[in-house]
């Protein structure tokens, strides 16, 4: 069907008239509408990349030019002295592996306990279910902002504000992904399978492990990037819980930088940059997993 | 005690869901239930975080009845919920009608593009906009007085502005994370049913309001929620690009709890705070559930 609508968009006349089939609509917009679209959704395109590619176009000029006015697009000249001085005088590697490390962590758990949870409420009866759910599902409505000062408390005075640990802490639990997850097993895995495991003699769990996370694979792509990209971009925790440099995660180092005395563009563009390539490379290498995990369980639910 | 293992077969598969669930139960009972608890007992006392914390009952309620600064916050946070659930989502609604558009080429390019802006990090954003709306030097006057030869829009200093301008912040943030979800909705939408309102003859709005609204209620009561909640606890985005300025124009509540606690150690009257905006934020998600019915399971 839409390989028939794209030839026919292809024709030089607009006016001939779709091959009249049973069953197939008249067409709803006219050639000006179509153009129209495209010049709406281009510029909205525009809209959306330009601050983006503004700033990684800033990270190649030298300092002064960053504000030159016209505002040119393309550096000239364009130089790497940016990304030069930040890697030198900031410990720019550090603050990116204490980021991606901790969001790795904080991912690892939360995908495991998503994906046990969402297969209980996918796949079994039982006593309480009903409230259970709502209780869990209900977590989704607690601002970080209640929780935030007494969580603090909490961690510095049980002595666990160790970085490592605490950074990962408000993340494991996620209600998004066991809803997100139990939508996808109710849809697809069906459960003769595991009527059939079960004759088999596999135990529950093992069900788990060998039957339904390997089915799984694909929604636990999407949310584990999910869950990737909300612990590595997280800002207002780190920001409340690290007080030593030393322990700091990448947007802390960043808002460092930016917030200084003389807004050092030129060192925070380069790392903003570089924080944003790997979410920009694993989110576009992993989009149809994630934009269809994601708008699946709640288009279904 | 027989433990899982050696329970027979039935028994077993009674229990199992249980044990499966009970990490998270863990986890939530942890980090959520505890921490909420602790915020009751915290919003009771005046403590600056050292020595034992003194209890002074409702007060600090009663002092946020009466903290000009509280109401501004609260009040702020208002505008910028209005700013998604009335303009980000209809928009959102919007893009994915016009994405929905049958033979649309390079669908997914813009899908994916308009997606981005939510998987880079807050700092990145705030540092962007930074320079897109500075007075002096930033893309937007720059590009609008190259166009018009006037811009000198104070779009972060100016107290009406600044709304504006991080209204539309939140607007390119969150509009492709939400069309996502419409798209999907709007996909799902048996075409016989358009097919069926263009032979009765309905116009464009007739079919939109007959076929198209009712088909994606429950995707619309989700989004509508999502973006009440995420736009109700808003911190990064003000934090990083205004700073809570000019005055205090930008200040959200959870801006407020933040320089309660952290800025001058007030850790009761901060928790008390925090409080007001779990119960407004919780009740109201749990009455719209209630009235969209969503979050249930069969």
């Amino acid at each position: 069907m839409s390989a028939v609508a794209t030839a026919r968009d292809r024709l030089p006349g607009a006016a001939t008239p779709p091959p009249a089939t049973g069953n197939r609509p008249r067409r709803r917009y006219s050639r000006t509408g179509r153009i129209l679209l495209y010049v709406t959704l281009s510029a909205l395109l525009l809209v959306f990349v330009a601050p983006m590619l503004w700033a990684l176009s800033g990270s190649f000029k030298p300092r002064g030019d960053l504000f030159e006015y016209p505002p040119n697009l393309i550096p000239s000249p364009a130089t790497l002295d940016n990304y030069r001085n930040l890697l030198d005088s900031q410990p720019f590697w550090s603050w990116f592996a204490i980021s991606v490390l901790t969001a790795a962590a904080a991912t690892a758990v939360a995908v495991f306990v998503c994906a046990l949870a969402g297969f209980a409420f996918a796949k079994y009866r039982f006593a309480g279910k009903r409230l259970l759910f709502s209780v869990m599902f209900s977590s989704l409505s607690v601002p970080f902002a209640v929780i935030l000062v007494p969580l603090f408390v909490l961690v510095v005075k049980s002595g666990l504000s160790n970085p490592w640990f605490a950074l990962t802490v408000p993340w494991v639990a996620p209600a998004f992904g066991i809803f997100m997850m139990q939508q996808y097993i109710i849809q697809s895995i069906p459960d003769e399978i595991l009527e059939s495991a079960r004759m088999d003699g596999a135990s529950e769990f093992g069900i788990f492990l060998r039957v339904v996370l390997p089915l799984l694979r694909p929604s636990l792509g999407a949310l584990a990037v999910w869950q990737f990209l909300q612990s590595y971009n997280s800002f207002m925790w780190p920001l409340v819980l690290i007080s030593n440099t030393e322990n700091y995660t990448l947007p802390l180092g960043l808002n460092i930088l930016f917030k200084a005395e003389a807004r050092q563009f030129d060192l925070v563009l380069p790392g903003a940059v570089l924080a944003s390539v790997p979410t920009i490379l694993v989110f576009l290498l992993l989009r149809k997993q994630l934009l269809e995990g994601l708008s699946a369980g709640a288009v279904k639910g | 005690m027989t433990t899982l293992q050696d329970a027979p077969p039935r028994r077993r598969r009674q229990l199992a869901p249980y044990a499966f669930i009970a990490p998270f139960y863990v986890l939530y009972a942890l980090f959520m239930v505890v921490p909420i608890g602790a915020a009751v007992y915290l919003s009771l006392t005046e403590w600056v975080g050292l020595g034992t914390p003194e209890f002074v009952g409702l007060r600090n309620f009663a002092d946020l009845a009466g903290d000009t600064s509280f109401h501004k916050a609260l009040g702020n946070s208002l505008v910028f919920v209005f700013v998604s659930v009335l303009i980000v989502v209809p928009a959102a609604l919007l893009i994915a009608q016009a994405l929905n558009t049958r033979g649309l080429r390079a669908r997914d390019l813009f899908r994916v593009t308009f997606f981005l802006p939510m998987v880079i990090s807050p700092i990145v954003i705030a540092l962007v906009y930074t320079l897109v709306f500075d007075r002096q030097y930033g893309l937007l006057n720059s590009v609008l007085r190259a166009l018009f030869g006037a811009g000198n829009t104070d779009w972060l200093g100016d107290p009406t502005m600044v709304k504006v301008s991080i209204g539309f912040v939140l607007l390119w943030r969150w509009v492709g994370y939400l069309t996502i979800f419409f798209l999907a909705a709007l996909q799902a939408v048996p075409r016989e049913r358009y097919e069926a309102a263009e032979l009765d003859g309905a116009g464009l709005i007739r079919t939109f309001t007959a076929v198209t609204l009712p088909a994606i209620r429950p995707v619309t009561a989700f989004v509508v929620v999502t973006s009440f909640i995420g736009s109700a606890q808003l911190f990064d985005e003000v934090y990083l690009i205004t700073g809570g300025g000019p005055g205090e124009e930008t200040v959200t509540v959870a801006m407020f709890v933040y320089r309660a606690a952290f800025e001058r150690q007030q850790f009761g009257y901060a928790a008390a705070a925090g409080l007001v905006l779990f119960v407004i934020v919780f009740g109201v998600s749990q009455i719209l559930n209630r009235v969209l019915s969503i979050g249930r399971i069969s």
